[in-house]
């Protein structure tokens, strides 16, 4: 209850942050917007052309699509500033600064850096969605449990990576290519998997579960799931336990840079 | 009774030798070198509830490291701190409850918004109730003279307008001890007299104070209990008495001169040679010689352009001490 409360006050705070610069928040917002609108443009070329991804039709793709927006928009809501923020502490030696708040370090720096322009992000995953879903119709009600629980199981691995990335950058000070990495490996999740070799199937369902991200709970949605989507459950809680697990590890040997 | 207890306390850091210039800097990339560096070194010492306590030493003495163990930022290497019965580092999320600190280089306000929604923040996360947090903002923005200032974005403040601010946002939860880490660095004289206005009258309603500082008037004007640290050792830990008994009660007087000077003394005061002839340093000893009385017969005895009265620096302070 407590740290609910501490959480509401900490975001209504972000929001009037990003109120601060009303400009900046109206580009920045917009700029999030155009960019997600552009991603699905790709695919809409490619089936203007001709061609396709085998098997999957194109309101199919884009549902996939959709979903991860929707998931990503959500993880960088709460997480995303998680590593910058982190990043900027550890080379600006004032992460002590966190550590004297009487909550936990991580619930501090998640709360108080609430990322306000990812709903544009959210909410156009949402909006695309809809209208993919309606080309596309959706399965029972058995299928809405099992896209929310793998939704829900995507995040998890989104948020677990930030925290990984995060965690990395109290000994890799300054590394702000860290999150590309990730930024290109999760590209997987947001195509139709049977598209792609047998090795990155087994890659981005087991060792790195960013299949989970869009594509299996879109295709959970389309009633099309797989029965090897929930075996990647597994690796997406693991994933969640060690980035948590990491980041607080790091904190433990955080060393102050004096001064 | 002693609320702070700190024993054979040691921070140590493993860092690696990085050269410098390109041949170095190319080498300490194929093969670093490690290094132990002892920030603090076999510290113990105890502070009094209730008193103002004034950590003293130049830069890279080993005072902030000491600052952060005790808020518990950082574990001890080895070593035991005891406060209010708590160990910092291991018992932090209780134990930062009761503590507040202004760290005078690390702004914990937020940047883009008023002061006044950085305290609503605050409140939050340390629970506190409405009316206490009503009462106190009041007082306090009374007695700091914020009243307007904190409704402004904290990136249009002045750095002393800041600095008030930050104290409040220390001290909203009404901590029994506030850590003051360089509190009033930077700061022109009316901004610090106000800072150390409202530090008195807060002890005096019984917060203790742990100050750090190489400011040896914030120490003057505030400390009672004094420890002095260099290398990260402690030199010296008595009172604030004691310890301009132990230097003698001195001021430093700058001068540039018109005509070089060449002599040992001035009078009763011991002539420093500055960078060039026309510039000296005079050490006058206030308890032989009013300082009045000095300048009166300077002008009789040197030709002078220009003038200025300093406290004793920082070093010279820590090698009496050592020399003692």
């Amino acid at each position: 209850m407590k740290y609910i409360k501490i959480y509401s006050a900490c975001v209504k705070t972000a929001f009037s942050q990003a109120a601060a610069y009303r400009a900046d928040f109206i580009m920045g917002s917009f700029i999030t917007l155009l960019s997600n609108i552009l991603f699905p443009l790709v695919t809409i070329l490619i089936y203007a052309n001709g061609a396709e991804f085998p098997g999957w039709d194109m309101w199919e793709v884009l549902l996939i699509q959709s979903v991860y927006s929707m998931s990503t928009g959500i993880s960088s809501m709460l997480l995303s500033s998680v590593v910058w923020v982190t990043m900027d502490h550890i080379r600006g030696g004032s992460f002590e600064t966190v550590l004297l708040k009487p909550v936990s370090p991580l619930f501090f720096i998640m709360a108080s850096n609430f990322d306000v322009q990812s709903i544009g992000l959210f909410l156009g995953g949402v909006i695309m969605a809809v209208i993919a879903a309606v080309h596309t119709g959706i399965g029972g009600l058995m299928d809405v449990v099992a896209f929310l629980l793998l939704f829900v199981a995507g995040l998890l691995v989104l948020c677990g990576m930030n925290l990984m990335m995060a965690a990395i950058s109290f000994k890799w000070v300054g590394n702000s290519r860290i999150p590309e990495i990730f930024d290109s490996i999760s590209t997987f999740g947001k195509y139709p998997l049977t598209i792609f070799p047998r090795a990155v199937q087994i890659l981005s369902v087991l060792i790195i579960p960013v299949a989970v991200i869009g594509f299996f709970p879109a295709s959970a949605l389309l009633g099309r799931v797989d029965g090897k989507a929930f075996l990647s459950l597994i690796p997406c809680v693991l994933f969640l336990c060690l980035g948590i697990w990491l980041y607080n590890k790091m904190i433990r040997l955080y060393e102050g840079v004096g001064g | 009774m002693a609320i702070i207890t700190v024993e054979d306390l040691v921070k140590s850091y493993k860092t690696y030798k990085r050269g410098s210039g390109f041949k170095e800097t190319m080498k300490s990339f194929v093969k670093r070198e490690e290094v132990e560096i002892k920030a603090v070194d076999h510290i113990s010492f105890q502070i009094e509830k209730g008193s103002i306590c004034g950590i003293l030493g130049p830069n890279g003495a080993g005072k902030s490291t000491t600052i952060k163990m005790l808020c518990g930022a950082l574990y001890p290497t080895s070593g035991k701190i005891d406060v209010m019965g708590f160990s910092p580092a291991k018992d932090r999320m209780k134990y930062v409850h009761q503590i507040g600190a202004v760290f005078g280089q690390k702004s914990q306000l937020i940047w883009d918004i008023p002061p006044v929604d950085s305290f609503a923040m605050n409140k939050a996360i340390y629970g506190i109730p409405d009316a206490d947090y009503k009462k106190r903002l009041s007082e306090m923005a009374e007695l700091f003279d914020i009243g307007e200032v904190m409704h402004k974005p904290t990136r249009v403040l002045s750095l002393g307008e800041r600095m008030k601010c930050e104290f409040v946002m220390a001290m909203l939860h009404n901590p029994e001890i506030v850590f003051l880490d360089e509190p009033t660095i930077g700061l022109d004289v009316i901004a610090k007299a106000k800072i150390r206005e409202v530090v008195s009258e807060m002890n005096r309603n019984g917060t203790t104070f742990i100050l750090t500082t190489h400011d040896l008037e914030d120490v003057e004007q505030l400390a009672r209990e004094v420890i002095v640290i260099n290398h990260g050792k402690k030199v010296f830990d008595d009172n604030l008495q004691n310890l301009k008994s132990a230097l003698g009660n001195k001021k430093i007087v700058n001068l540039s001169l018109a005509k070089p000077f060449k002599g040992e003394k001035v009078g009763d005061a011991l002539v420093i040679p500055g960078s060039n002839d026309h510039e000296i340093s005079l050490e006058v000893d206030l308890d032989k010689q009013n300082i009045r009385d000095f300048l009166d017969s300077l002008g009789g005895v040197l030709d002078f352009k220009d003038i200025s009265i300093k406290e004793l620096p920082m070093e010279t302070i820590i090698t009496r001490i050592y020399s003692e």
